[in-house]
């Protein structure tokens, strides 16, 4: 086992780490990351739309319940035009270009690619259906191609200079006028006059891969990734995350959509909030099981350690604990840690899979108490704040050997420094 | 006075750190300021003149960029040892800081 951390350290790790680390990728990952305040508030927007106590929920008309989601609409439901202008502005940021000419123009490349409709009465109209999650691979690239193509034209020095003298904002805007002409001039004529439907061509590419992550080695294989990381004391969720959320938005979109819609049941079991309230309790590797046993512990430090890590772990916070077990390459430790949350990954799954356990939806805060976490994102199910009971006997079941072997190995340290001592 | 600048994934299990090291400090009557924050905040963040930057050991991958940043701004950078960070790593923590006086 110690072999084999070190082996995940060195050969696994770098890699993994340098691609969290590419210039695109991280841009995402910002851009996407800077949405997420909005979707949280959205997420309880829906909450009380969708009262989760029947009484309050049977008083509730239809029509009141639309008017409360209207603000899920217009921020989960238009995901990615904010991530747009996100990613615009991290990635031009990232070439030393203007951000926010940078956000504006990736904003305008990714609005581009949807038809405005003229309706009778209303007026010119944007059709909504894919500025939320369903359209966020569209986003992605629509921003990436802006971007790219304004640092292409300003490496090869085609702008409009002002001279001197001409205040900043002013000059910037000039600057912004050829990157935005050849932009919206090229996506104007492949989508409308040559009619080429971009949106529906990039979201049939990357669809079998949204569907991936809903089916069990779509969740298997990130909880897998984001444990060994950790193992190594790097942030699992940030790296595996980089490459996996625009999936987990997507997937948690649709559901929050259906919600929105009436849908009794939804879609999709994994989208993030699958993994934040029922996998990862207490933090990466579900260790609040472990710190759990740290306060029964007859090793000093260990029961320490549990009474100054269990506030922190219950909002799952467990850097602490991965630091101080430490948990970080330590064989013992490490194989539950890595084994456990595959189980309860399992376990979850099918339970939602049978519909036992209501599929979660919507993002709420992630310092949240797990059961609270839980019984919120699935939009008020009781029974998933047992499954996550459940999940922590489990995980303290699969922690409770690895641990009573590591307190014994510490317990004979603290004899022998005692003996020292004495 | 020091001034101390932490960077961690999101700046939350850093400030259980950061209030360890404050505490140790205060014992050995070291008059130090510190701050934790994201990578995200970090580049904004840098510029407001600190005397040492530390690296939260679960961000270490990304050491290349802060360190280029903190150069930028003339300002020495260490990663913390995974053993020191927790809440009982303080006169490790500590040690650490004080090379810096």
């Amino acid at each position: 086992m110690t072999k084999f951390l070190q082996w995940v350290e060195k050969v696994l790790m770098p890699p993994m780490a340098k691609l969290s680390e590419q210039r695109h990728l991280r841009a995402i990952r910002d851009g996407i990351v800077s949405t997420l305040p909005l979707i949280i508030v959205g997420s309880f927007f829906l909450i009380f739309s969708n009262p989760p106590i029947p009484k309050l929920a049977a008083k509730m008309s239809t029509e009141l319940a639309g008017k409360i989601a209207i603000p899920v609409r217009i921020t989960v439901g238009l995901m990615s035009l904010y991530a747009s202008y996100g990613i615009g502005y991290s990635l031009s940021k990232s070439y030393k270009l203007d951000g926010v000419s940078g956000g504006i123009l990736s904003l305008t490349a990714f609005i581009m690619t949807t038809i405005p409709l003229n309706i009778d009465g209303i007026g010119w109209t944007l059709p909504m259906g894919n500025l939320g999650g369903a359209g966020m691979f569209v986003a992605i690239l629509m921003a990436i191609f802006a971007v790219e193509i304004m640092r292409i034209l300003q490496t090869r020095n085609i702008s409009i200079r002002m001279p001197e003298g001409v205040p900043d904002s002013v000059a910037r805007s000039f600057e912004a006028l050829i990157p935005a002409a050849v932009v919206i001039t090229i996506i104007w004529a492949v989508r409308v006059m040559i009619g080429f439907d971009i949106q529906a061509f990039i979201m049939n590419i990357f669809k079998p891969l949204v569907r991936a992550g809903n089916t069990l080695p779509g969740i298997l294989i990130p909880i897998l990734l984001i444990t060994l990381l950790w193992a190594t004391g790097i942030h699992g969720v940030s790296i595996v995350g980089s490459i996996a959320r625009p999936i987990w938005l997507t997937l948690s979109d649709e559901n929050m959509m259906a919600i929105a819609d009436g849908a009794k049941i939804l879609p999709n079991i994994a989208p993030e909030p699958f993994f934040q309230w029922f996998i990862w309790i207490g933090g990466s590797g579900a260790t609040l099981a472990l710190v759990i046993l740290f306060l029964t512990s007859k090793s000093k430090y260990l029961k320490q350690l549990g009474r100054t890590s269990i506030l922190p772990s219950i909002c799952n916070i467990n850097e602490p604990v991965i630091f101080g077990a430490p948990i970080v390459l330590n064989p013992l430790l490490g194989i539950p840690f890595i084994i456990g949350p595959m189980i309860t990954g399992v376990v979850t799954y099918f339970a939602m899979y049978f519909n036992m356990v209501a599929r979660p939806a919507t993002l709420p805060p992630w310092t949240l108490p797990a059961p609270i976490g839980a019984y919120l994102a699935t939009n008020g199910d009781w029974k998933a704040a047992v499954l996550v009971i459940i999940n922590i006997i489990i995980m303290i079941a699969i922690y409770y050997p690895f641990f009573k072997a590591y307190e014994k190995q510490l317990l004979a340290e603290e004899g022998k420094i005692e003996e020292e001592l004495s | 006075m020091m001034k101390i600048i932490m960077v961690c994934s999101g700046g939350m299990s850093s400030s259980i750190v950061v209030n360890t090291i404050k505490k140790e400090a205060e014992k050995e009557g070291i008059d130090i300021e510190i701050k934790a924050v994201g990578t995200g905040e970090f580049a904004d963040k840098i510029k407001d003149g600190w005397d040492l930057v530390l690296v939260a050991p679960q961000v270490r991958h990304r050491l290349d960029s802060f360190e280029e940043q903190a150069k930028a701004a003339g300002i020495p950078i260490e990663v913390i040892p995974p053993q020191s960070y927790s809440p009982l790593g303080g006169t490790k923590l500590i040690t650490q800081v004080k090379k810096y006086l």
